[in-house]
């Protein structure tokens, strides 16, 4: 091995002078390369043109700062973290000597390629390989088992902090628990976290450094769609083409002009045609206007981002995820421009393809070396195509660095990660972003997002459309809220027509699901959907505008699915009577019914007008089933004036009826009067119902302003953080437990202890000492006692004295006293005849139970195993 | 007949004293007013009152068709009847009356509550075809026999019954009893069964129950049976190949025929019997099988022509209502419009209008129907056509299966007379067997008598296959020739009712213009 190491290195001297040279001229050449690349459009430059510009853009570079900020020492606390952090284990020393020899090798073959990112310096200034920098951790989440919300997390969880050098990769690679703590990060701590994470669930995930366009380096989404906004493809139903039964009627003659018909058809396609280009051509306008300025660092820009390759997961193909926005993008987009290398938590890969058309021709065959070269062999190799054919002409030369390698690493496997264990408590996971708050810019839209129970109105999420590019001229809100106890979920704002629509979860007081309108005041255009089965009318819509109230019902009892009231006009009232409402006069009540099936046709009525100025009741049945008209009824109340309720003189011209099939029945007079009372009736109802309706919008709208001025939020009882009462109940069982533990602690306690104190430890009790040890105790407990009783008896007394001291003195100023004071007195009186009570009562009960106590004590200190056996005696 | 109540206080129910109890039980005031003018018919009357009458027979009520209360009770009637019209009667009291048996309610088929209290009852029966009932008042009356409950068990809606006051109620064991044998009941002489002591009950009982319920399963089960196989044969019927699937048909060729009876104890006779049935019975299963799948042909056609012509005339009437709501739309604008106009000349230009719009939809509907009407010819035609050859098809091919059945009779028949010449022959010459009946004997006398005994055998069988053919064909034709029939005559009615429909709708809309006008030029 020593042998072939010096022979490379002898190689590598020998060609080190040619390289250097040649190092320069490649150099050259790929400036000049990029640049042509940067400068595509205009035309192709003359070599000295190309020299001027390359002094150029030497001079244009932009100021690189010194050096990484040490702000950032003084946050993280290098002290404190584990020393894994600060040293090398033996195995990554030598895991550095062999990356080190590999990126020697590597910018030998290579010249003309960028250094590569093998091995920044932690947070501590260590060296670490990046591999060793991946910690595979499944997150304890069920939400955090899936690609997109993993990403989701680490982007909404971190704060996006720029490249230093645009061009280079960083010079520092922090853990991500530091990166978690500071929640902050570039795109090479965001790919680390995330690639952790991903591979912690089962993915196979790598990290990448490669090049990515100016928008993706700068998590700049301007011109990117929100992906709020985009409406879900409406699916269009293929209608299933019905073959013509055997028996199907053929249909009537069609006699119009076919001709006609053609030419019709034609005159239509030109105007679309037109249509269809004119809009075309405004929309390429626009798109013009929408693009980016061409970058001139295109191409250069380092990112890195995440490869998920197929395979694990059930992941049909591969695509790359940017952690910074979360998005997922094929591997052909355009956004990605080339890879220098990537690498997981096992290997290193170096990308040996040419990326002259970014990243679409590039094969993800992480087994095949002449694509990909790997830097330890001991790893797996996760596709080895043999398809592929070898060319063995152009790796003669490279076969014994092959070998060498090979020898060195087969025994050598990747250390274990350095990085502590990456943690997510519970509270970061809700709080999400950093402070709980994030605004992400995207074209023609802005979306703010919110930590539940941040907002105390609930609110989690705002997305504001503009109608132009600079994001001046708000189209609509929508805003999305989380817990709140009205169960509002989302409310949609469209600025240009002042709509409001509110969207309701299950669980409303009144079972309110969309409530759309314009003002909050009554009599005004509004819609309102409920949740039909929770009410108890079953009713779906109310819609209002400000003359006419139409409601729509389902699945009730009577059938009735339509109700529309048209209002007149207020009537001025002569008596102005504050109190009393003036509602607006009905001027018709049209009420639709489904048909009931348990009824005939004939007598089941579809639809009944009350046309209540003009004391109309309009009538119309159910079809029959083989008809294709329906029965009429017409009632006339012009004649009852009579004062005396009911009584109607019924006459044959008071109802004009059409019958589809006259029946015998219905020509009886005394069946229309019946038939006119029950809806003389109905309509008193259904005026009644009506008016309940307008007080049951004032209700809503008064209980809706309600909610909105309180916005209480909800709290889950399984939320033990933020559920006060339950926070207070466990509070309480803590304390009660914790006294229980004094109690417990106290019934425990030695009588003896402080007696046997007195006595030099291990001394053996003899039967004297034990003897004058329990007098000891009972004469101690004796003094207690009395002690006790003295001091009840003299709190007692000197209340009783200060007692007849004050009525005293009230009985020589009785006269004098204000009756403030007199209060003041009397309450005194009584508090202090109470503490006497008190007193005595204590007293009392102290004299009872002192003879009992002492006896118990006693008992006790015969019955202590430490004594019993020298007190046997004198029982 | 000694009349045990004062000969004074009878009554007979006549039309006077229903037409007396319906006036005063009817609508009051104002709507009795206008019922008097118009005069209650009988057929209207939903319940009737005729208490404390000292009625004695019921009579006269056939009238009341639709009655479904009817109250009798305090009456001095001896026997239930005259109740067979009243079949929509849910409500019947004839409590404190005279009766002895239960009787005459077998056409009260939706009555629910039936009271019979303070009666002579003794037993409880002929109750079987009240199904819903749900009330049952027996009280007070003589039924002696606590196993004639287990009568009640077959009325599932039963919920409340009551005996107190007969003497069963007087044994020991009443509850206990009624609680176990009638497990649904809920309330007992009007107090609510307490479900511990039903159980109770239950328990004690047990043996006697699951014995009754294992009966009254089986019973069900052999129901079952019968109804399925009768809906079977049915359903064989309706494909015209009835007792086609087994060996009926062969059994049949010899149930009448003597002779061939007989000369199956002929030797050899028998094997041949065996194996002609074996054929015979292959050939008729056949039959049975292609019966059925005709059957399924010919039902699958006939459910595709329903369909079709039910859609065809739903999308129709679908377009006529379209018709008619446009039409009402605009009609009733147009006389909104004519009420308010006050210029003669322009009513009357607008009435013209109207009268056009009138014509213009009954030319319209019209010619919907019309349309309809052709399609519908030629669907049915064309279904007239298939159906024809279906059967057509079918009776050919029995025929031919038919013929086989003939060439077996024919081939047996030949081998039969060869055997029987050949056994003559052996009697004649004198090598009989002695085993031979008598009466089979009796045939070989000569050649003739054998020879016309086994034709007339052979002509039994074959006028026996040829009247199965004729039957299944004429059935099948007739069938045909009926469906068809029916169809054409289907659709000349609906044709008919749709265009009196139309007519009358057009008729009243113009007579309420008419009306219009003659009002607006009184106006």
């Amino acid at each position: 091995m020593e042998v072939l190491r010096e022979k490379v290195e002898e190689e590598e001297a020998a060609e080190r002078e040619e390289a250097a040279e040649q190092a320069e001229h490649a150099e050259k050449m790929e400036r000049m390369v990029r640049l042509a690349e940067v400068s595509k459009e205009e035309r192709i430059l003359t070599q000295d043109e190309l020299r001027d510009l390359e002094k150029k853009m030497m001079a244009v570079e932009i100021p690189i700062p010194a050096e990484r900020p040490i702000i950032n020492k003084a946050i993280i606390d290098v002290s404190k973290l584990p020393p894994s952090y600060t040293t090398n284990s033996p195995k990554e020393e030598h895991l550095l000597q062999v990356a080190d020899n590999f990126s020697r090798q590597y910018s030998h073959l290579c010249p003309d390629r960028v250094p590569l990112f093998l091995y920044p310096l932690n947070e501590c200034e260590v060296p670490k390989f990046v591999s060793t920098t991946l910690r595979p951790t499944l997150m304890p989440y069920p939400e955090l088992y899936n690609w997109d919300s993993c990403a989701q997390f680490v982007s909404d969880f971190l704060t996006m902090v720029p490249l230093l050098d645009p061009l280079k990769p960083p010079l520092y690679l922090y853990s991500s628990t530091t990166v978690l703590k500071r929640q902050k990060g570039n795109c090479f701590d965001f790919s680390t976290l995330l690639c952790s994470m991903l591979i912690g669930s089962g993915y196979d995930a790598y990290c990448v450094n490669g090049y990515g366009s100016l928008d993706l380096c700068l998590m700049d989404l301007t011109r990117e769609v929100c992906p709020l906004t985009v409406k879900a493809k409406e699916v269009v139903k293929k209608k299933e083409k019905v073959s013509p039964k055997k028996y199907a009627v053929k249909p009537p003659r069609d006699l119009t002009s076919r001709f006609e018909q053609e030419q019709e058809d034609k005159r239509q396609q030109e105007i679309q045609a037109l249509e269809k280009k004119r809009l075309r051509e405004e929309e390429e306008h626009l798109l013009e206007a929408e693009k980016s300025k061409p970058d001139p660092l295109h191409g250069l820009r380092v990112h890195s981002w995440v490869l998920v390759l197929a395979g694990k997961r059930e992941v049909p193909e591969c695509f790359f995820i940017d952690p910074l926005t979360a998005r997922s993008y094929s591997t052909k987009d355009d956004h990605f421009l080339g890879i220098e290398s990537l690498w997981n938590h096992r290997n290193y890969w170096v990308n040996m393809q040419d990326c002259w058309n970014c990243c679409k021709d590039l094969v993800f065959d992480l087994g095949d070396p002449v694509r990909w070269e790997y830097m330890l062999l001991g790893s797996d190799k996760p596709y080895l195509s043999l398809t592929e054919d070898y060319d063995e002409g152009m790796d003669n030369d490279d076969d014994v660095e092959y070998l060498g390698k090979e020898d060195e690493d087969k025994s050598f496997d990747m250390p274990p990660s350095w990085v502590a264990q990456i943690e997510i408590t519970p509270e970061e996971f809700e709080t999400r972003c950093p402070n709980g708050k994030k605004v992400i810019q995207y074209k023609r839209a802005q979306v703010e997002k919110w930590a539940p129970y941040l907002n105390n109105n609930g609110l989690v999420c705002r997305l504001t459309t503009y109608e132009d590019l600079q994001c001046t001229k708000g189209l609509e809100i929508k805003e999305w809220y989380q817990n709140r106890e009205d169960m509002l979920e989302l409310r949609h704002i469209n600025r240009t027509t002042g709509l409001h629509v509110d969207y309701f979860k299950p669980g409303h007081p009144q079972a309110l699901q969309v409530h759309s309108y314009k003002s909050m005041l009554p009599e005004m255009d509004r819609v309102m959907e409920f949740y039909e089965m929770a009410r108890e009318d079953g009713l779906i819509k109310r819609e209002e505008t400000p003359m006419t109230m139409t409601e729509y019902y389902g699945g009730r009892s009577d059938f009735l699915s339509y109700r529309h009231i048209n209002f007149g006009p207020r009537i001025k009232k002569l008596t102005q009577n504050s109190a009393e409402s003036n509602p607006r006069p009905m001027v018709k009540i049209t009420e639709r019914f489904s048909r009931n099936p348990e009824k005939p046709a004939d007598e089941d009525v579809a639809e009944r007008v009350f046309l209540i100025t003009e004391e109309r009741i309009q009538l119309r049945y159910h079809c029959r089933d083989d008809y294709i008209t329906a029965s009429k009824r017409e009632f006339l109340r012009r004649t009852e004036v009579d004062s005396k309720g009911n009584k109607i003189n019924m006459t044959p011209d008071m109802c004009i009826s059409f019958e589809v099939e006259p029946m015998e029945h219905t020509k009886k007079l005394l069946y229309q009067y019946k038939t006119m009372i029950h809806l003389k009736n109905e309509e008193k109802l259904s005026r009644h119902q009506a008016w309940e309706s307008e007080l049951e919008v004032l209700e809503i709208l008064k209980l809706r302003e309600e909610e909105e001025a309180a916005h209480t939020l909800t709290i889950s009882i399984y939320d033990t953080k933020r559920n006060e009462k339950s926070k207070e109940y466990r509070e309480a069982m803590e304390r009660v437990l914790h006294e229980e533990h004094l109690q417990q602690v106290e019934t425990q306690l030695d009588y003896l202890a402080p007696f046997l104190a007195q006595l030099s430890p291990g001394e053996k009790l003899t039967r004297w000492q034990a003897v004058r040890l329990k007098d000891e105790c009972l004469s101690d407990f004796k003094q207690r006692l009395i002690d006790k009783a003295n001091l009840i008896q003299a709190r007692f007394e000197k209340e009783t004295q200060e007692l007849q001291k004050k009525q005293q003195w009230y009985q020589e100023n009785q006269v004098t006293l204000s009756p403030e004071d007199e209060d003041l007195y009397l309450s005194y009186c009584s508090q202090a005849m109470f503490r006497i009570r008190i007193l005595e009562q204590r007293l009392n009960r102290h004299k009872e139970m002192a003879p009992l106590k002492y006896l118990a004590l006693e008992e006790k200190l015969y019955k202590d195993p430490r004594l019993v056996e020298f007190l046997k005696v004198f029982v | 007949m000694s009349w045990p109540y004062d000969s004074m206080q009878l009554k007979v129910m006549d039309d006077n004293m229903l037409k007396v109890a319906v006036g005063e039980q009817g609508p009051q005031e104002e709507a009795g007013r206008l019922a008097k003018q118009e005069d209650i018919l009988f057929k209207d009357v939903l319940s009737l009152q005729l208490d404390f009458q000292n009625i004695l027979h019921i009579d006269n009520l056939w009238q009341f068709e639709n009655l479904q209360k009817l109250q009798l009770n305090n009456n001095i009637i001896e026997r239930i009847e005259g109740l067979e019209n009243l079949t929509h009667l849910v409500w019947l009291d004839l409590s404190f009356n005279n009766i002895e048996a239960i009787e005459g309610l077998d056409t009260l088929v939706n009555l629910e509550d039936l009271s019979l209290s303070n009666n002579r009852i003794s037993k409880i029966d002929s109750l079987d075809a009240l199904v819903k009932l749900q009330v049952l008042s027996l009280g007070n009356n003589q039924i002696g026999n606590i196993m004639n409950v287990i009568y009640l068990r077959q009325f599932t809606c039963l919920q409340t019954l009551s005996l107190a006051g007969n003497p069963i109620a007087e044994a020991e064991d009443y509850k206990m009893f009624i609680y176990a044998y009638l497990p649904d009941l809920v309330y007992l002489d009007f107090r609510h069964i307490d479900e511990q002591a039903a159980k109770v009950a239950k328990i004690k009982h047990q043996y006697n129950i699951d014995e009754l319920k294992h009966r009254e399963a089986q019973m069900q089960a052999q129901l079952e049976d019968e109804q399925g196989q009768r809906e079977k044969l049915a359903e064989h019927k309706l494909a015209f190949i009835e007792h086609l699937d087994g060996s009926f048909l062969f059994e049949s060729l010899y149930a009448e025929d003597m002779e061939g009876n007989k000369l199956s104890y002929l030797p050899g006779v028998g094997e041949f019997l065996e194996a002609y049935k074996d054929k015979f019975v292959i050939i008729c299963l056949n039959i049975f099988e292609y019966g059925l799948k005709q059957q399924e042909k010919r039902k699958i056609e006939l459910d595709t022509f329903n369909e079709c012509m039910q859609e065809a005339i739903l999308e129709n009437q679908e377009q006529g209502k379209l018709k008619v709501a446009k039409f009402e739309e605009r009609h009733l604008q147009c006389l909104n419009a004519i009420r308010e106009e006050t210029e003669l000349s322009n009513i009357e230009k607008k009435l013209i209008e109207c009268s056009d719009d009138i014509n213009e939809l009954f030319n319209m509907l019209m010619m919907l129907e019309m349309q309809l009407v052709e399609q519908l010819e030629e669907t049915i035609n064309m279904f007239e056509r298939n159906i024809t050859d279906l059967v057509g098809l079918f009776v050919e091919n029995v025929q031919s299966l038919m013929a086989q059945c003939r060439d077996l009779e024919n081939h047996h028949h030949e081998k039969v007379l060869e055997t029987a010449i050949n056994y003559l022959e052996k009697i004649l010459k004198g090598e009989m067997d002695k085993d031979l009946p008598d009466d089979v004997r009796a045939l070989f006398v000569d050649k003739d008598t054998i020879v016309n005994a086994v034709g007339a055998s052979h002509d039994i069988h074959l006028l026996k296959i040829d009247n199965r053919e004729d039957e299944l064909v004429t059935g099948i034709n007739s069938w045909c020739t009926h469906l068809v029939d029916k169809i054409h005559k289907d659709e000349i009615m609906r044709n008919r009712k749709r265009v009196k429909e139309i007519t009358q709708y057009i008729g009243h809309m113009q007579s309420e213009l008419d009306n219009l006008e003659c009002g607006d030029i009184i106006d």
